[in-house]
């Protein structure tokens, strides 16, 4: 690794955190104090009972989960306004700093990926780092988990294709492991264990990331004038959303984010936390201190930690290593699902990573902030369910009320008397706290949006931005009894431990399919019609303040698919709405990456591909096949890989025997794991290449004439 | 040209070989070169018509053997040969690395987009054809620095307690007989005048 680093800045952050800590948690405190106890005095009026005090303590637990929200909000509004020094990009002066002597890789860690999107974010990437005139200082690799064999194939052509095109061997490497133990984190894990000594800092992408050069360069210069820092996440742009559901995401993390991430940089400071991905990392106390051990107990909660980052974070915290937010450095960009069911199959990963987070809350060493991170992530995927829990309280005691024949008049008086109020006022007095609570921080966003000249333009004018922002809250109040009811049964789900079963995506040409939105959302709209029948017989005045909810449930099916659709978001873009800074003004990373997207949209061989036809094409194709050859040769130099492919069976006699079968009967007589020996085999692959070509078309299986077939007529194609 | 250059004999033939057998040999050779991505139509078709002709050279000697069956031996013949003299590598080896390599420099060397040419001509054959083929290698990764990440010991505090409790012997077992111990006091408890009382304690409970 190269020298030290040569400027150290001082970090006093340390000495600054607890009273902002007190002042921040309570602050929420305080509001949720106060309108607990307005709404203790609600449930007053009527009468205590059992099923109350359930509904008070749901109301105090989620009104805290808004309130921390809402202070997020408005410290990071104050922040933003007037400016604060405990930034990690002013603390030092960092644009000056050296980075000759420093090597960082950027890794890529894949799975079954769209290999053209991941390929033109790392070439969008890369010109833009060359530019910088320091690619020198980096090292780009693909690692791959793939275990599709037409995923394989074509990333590896595709790798190829790219260091051709960039001139970049022996700086755009590729990986791909034998078997994807420990997922991400292993995948992460193995390049670090083979490479990881060379490289003083790696920086993680996603597969749909996309970085600026410049901001490479500054994360650079950050970690060197910070030595004791161990992370530096920044706060990725979701860009290139299309679709209304993704534009209006898209929006929401562009509008809102900076404000909240001020916030939450506020009390952070230099115990921040990492997301997984477009963080820059140092090396050596990572891999010192960040591996981690299997949780005790069985799956969904023991085994390997799904939801790496946060536990990383906090165990580079505990080696009293810095974590640090840099929400204030631009160039940093990813891709949202394009769709509500898109969206919830991510929130399905990502609730039993975040709870399985519950097993490390209360480990020995932990700092107390790493502790609040954990559980704030916990909290995001608990709320659906006590959400849940609290409406169906609130229903089951009118519900009560209506059949035991009580009256609504109060049979005693309210605590706060004194106001003067009606039940009825009381409760719309709460109504209006909690709205107002919900609101304020997208309210803030829109103040100071009004202040920053620059900032308004960025967002297409306060006009527009302020309609936005309007749209954007009727979508998420539609949204957002969806995603209570879809944590809750992800949450019950892993807490049985029972998988939840989810069918591939079936999409339209323009976004998700009729059929499918109704497979995934009947259940939806039936607890909405019923839920809606039961509140309006009950009585109708009940039903209304429902209505926000059961509306969502009802219109789950259109919402969804009208949502999905490029062309309403095309429309909404065409109305001046959801606008977003990369829409108005994209920077040269993302034009490159969408001009190159669109050739390749363009270009693309739609015609349906065959079974196994990956496999085919690592066989017949004589290029992709030595490529492939030349990857499983180098691969035998890793000691680790060597003794991977020999557990496999790689260079036994039984392998030449499986591939003669694969030639005579085709790929479907053999196993999967038949197969992904035969293709691991370096000497089996050039050998099948060899027979397959030559060999008379009698003495081959079927598939293997209509391969060839197939393949000579898309060669002339 | 003892083959192909001779007009068919008096049955049709060619060489011996009925034409048909030709015309296969012809399509499977073809279809290689095409997978070589060699696209230039005279230049396939001469390349085809060569390797035919080393099979029709061979044809009345081995009459066991199709025409297709030679045509592919000749192709692999003539192209491992080529890549020996382009990269002065010795065509030998089981494992056929020659062939390998000599794919792999093709396609570096964009063989298909600049050099079509060049492919399977004798020497000399360009300085910079010759180098973009001889230098041209294949890295996956840099030089390996091997080392091994070991996790830390992590306690997890009281909630390790409560996954420990998963390790009782015979916990199941044990949760079993409980519950069904359970169910037995239950069932008396409520045949004997406890359903009452759950009913007045429901009623006052959620009032």
């Amino acid at each position: 690794m190269a020298d030290a680093p040569t400027m150290v800045a001082a970090n006093p952050a340390r000495l600054q955190r607890g009273w902002r800590l007190f002042l921040f948690y309570t602050s929420a405190v305080l509001l949720t104090g106060v309108v607990s106890l307005l709404f203790a005095d609600l449930l007053w009026r009527t009468g205590w009972s059992a099923s109350r005090t359930l509904l008070l303590v749901l109301f105090t637990v989620l009104f805290l989960f808004i309130a921390l929200g809402c202070m997020h909000g408005v410290y990071g509004f104050f922040l933003r306004m007037f400016g604060t020094p405990w930034r990690i990009t002013v603390l030092s002066k960092y644009r000056d700093q050296d980075i000759s002597g420093t090597s960082t890789a950027i890794v890529f860690p894949v799975y079954n990926e769209n290999a053209v999107r991941v390929y033109e974010g790392l070439r969008a990437t890369y010109e833009s780092l060359q530019k910088t005139g320091q690619l020198e200082r980096f090292d780009f690799f693909i690692l791959s988990d793939s275990t599709n064999p037409d995923k394989q194939v074509e990333e590896e052509r595709r790798w190829c294709d790219l260091v051709r095109e960039l001139d970049a061997l022996g700086r755009i490497y590729y990986r791909r492991r034998l078997a994807n133990e420990g997922r991400k984190s292993g995948n992460v894990r193995d390049f670090l264990n083979a490479w990881g000594r060379r490289y003083r800092y790696f920086m993680v992408c996603d597969a749909d990331s996309v970085m600026r050069g410049e901001t490479l360069v500054d994360l650079v210069k950050l970690m060197e004038v910070h030595p004791t820092a161990g992370m530096i996440q920044t706060v990725p742009a979701v860009v290139n959303a299309e679709s209304l559901f993704g534009r209006l995401q898209q929006f929401a993390n562009r509008f809102y984010a900076p404000v909240f991430i001020a916030g939450l940089n506020y009390w952070a400071l230099d115990q921040g936390n990492y997301w997984g991905h477009n963080a820059i990392i140092r090396t050596e106390p990572f891999m010192q201190f960040c591996d981690l051990p299997q949780l005790p107990g069985r799956k969904p909660f023991g085994g390997q930690i799904l939801s790496h980052d946060f536990v990383e974070a906090a165990l580079m915290l505990r080696e009293n290593r810095e974590v640090w937010f840099t929400y204030d450095l631009e160039g940093s960009y990813e891709e949202t699902p394009q769709g509500i069911i898109e969206n919830a199959q991510r929130e399905r990963r990502w609730c039993q990573g975040n709870l399985q987070h519950g097993l490390v809350l209360f480990a020995r060493g932990l700092r107390g902030v790493s502790r609040l991170h954990l559980l704030l992530g916990i909290s995001g995927y608990l709320a659906g369910p006590l959400w849940l829990a609290f409406l169906l309280t609130a229903t089951w005691i009118r519900w009560f009320q209506t059949y035991t024949g009580l009256s609504d008049i109060p049979p005693v008086h309210a605590y706060t008397r004194f106001l003067d109020f009606s039940g009825t006022a009381h409760a719309l007095l709460v109504f209006i706290i909690c709205m107002a609570v919900i609101m304020l921080p997208k309210a803030l966003a829109l103040v100071e949006l009004a202040y920053d000249p620059e900032r308004r333009r960025a967002f297409g004018g306060l006009e527009r931005a302020t309609l936005s922002v309007v749209a954007e809250t009727f979508f998420s109040t539609l949204h957002a009894p969806l995603l209570m009811l879809w944590h809750t049964r992800f949450v019950i789900a892993n807490l049985l431990g029972v998988s939840v079963g989810w069918s591939p995506q079936v999409r339209a040409a323009d976004g998700t399919a009729w059929s499918y939105a109704v497979r995934r959302h009947w259940g939806h709209t039936l607890i909405g019609l019923v839920w809606g029948w039961f509140m309006w017989w009950l009585g109708p005045s009940l039903f209304w303040w429902f209505t926000p909810v059961l509306a969502g449930m009802v219109c789950s099916i259109p919402l969804s698919v009208f949502t999905s659709r490029r062309s309403m978001g095309a429309r909404a873009r065409k109305l001046g709405l959801f606008l977003t800074p990369e829409e108005i003004a994209p920077p040269p990373e993302l034009v490159a990456l969408r001009a190159n997207m669109k050739v390749h949209e363009l270009t693309a061989d739609t015609t349906p591909r065959r079974p196994h036809a990956g496999l085919a094409e690592m066989v017949l194709d004589p290029y992709v096949n030595a490529i492939h050859v030349t990857l499983l040769r180098e691969k035998q130099l890793n000691p680790v890989y060597a003794e991977q492919l020999a557990g496999l069976g790689v260079g036994t006699a039984q392998v030449r025997e499986l591939g003669e079968r694969l030639l005579v009967t085709g790929p479907d007589k053999l196993t999967f794991a038949e197969r992904l020996l035969i293709t691991s085999d370096a000497q089996t692959m050039v050998w099948l290449h060899h027979e397959a070509w030559l060999r008379p078309g009698e003495s081959l299986a079927p598939w293997w004439r209509a391969s060839i077939r197939e393949f000579s007529q898309r060669d002339e194609s | 040209m003892t083959g192909i250059g001779a007009l068919t004999d008096a049955s049709g033939h060619l060489a011996g070989r009925p034409l048909e057998e030709w015309n296969a040999a012809y399509e499977k050779v073809e279809n290689y070169f095409h997978a070589l991505r060699v696209r230039n139509k005279a230049l396939l078709g001469l390349l085809v018509l060569r390797v035919l002709e080393r099979a029709a050279a061979r044809a009345p000697v081995e009459p066991t053997r199709s025409a297709t069956q030679l045509a592919a031996e000749e192709m692999d013949r003539l192209v491992t040969e080529w890549f020996g003299e382009v990269l002065q590598a010795s065509p030998v080896g089981s494992d056929q690395a020659l062939s390998t390599r000599g794919r792999l420099a093709l396609l570096l060397a964009d063989m298909p987009g600049r050099w079509q040419g060049q492919f399977l001509r004798p020497g000399p054959w360009p300085e910079e054809f010759v180098s973009a083929m001889r230098e041209s290698f294949l890295r996956a990764g840099p030089d390996f620095q091997l080392s091994k990440m070991t996790p830390r010991p992590l306690d997890l505090g009281p909630i390790a307690t409560l996954t420990n409790l998963g390790r009782i012997p015979y916990l199941r077992m044990i949760l079993a007989w409980t519950a069904f111990a359970l169910l037995l006091i239950g069932i008396f408890w409520l045949t004997h005048g406890g359903f009452a009382k759950v009913m007045d304690w429901f009623m006052q409970f959620y009032r």
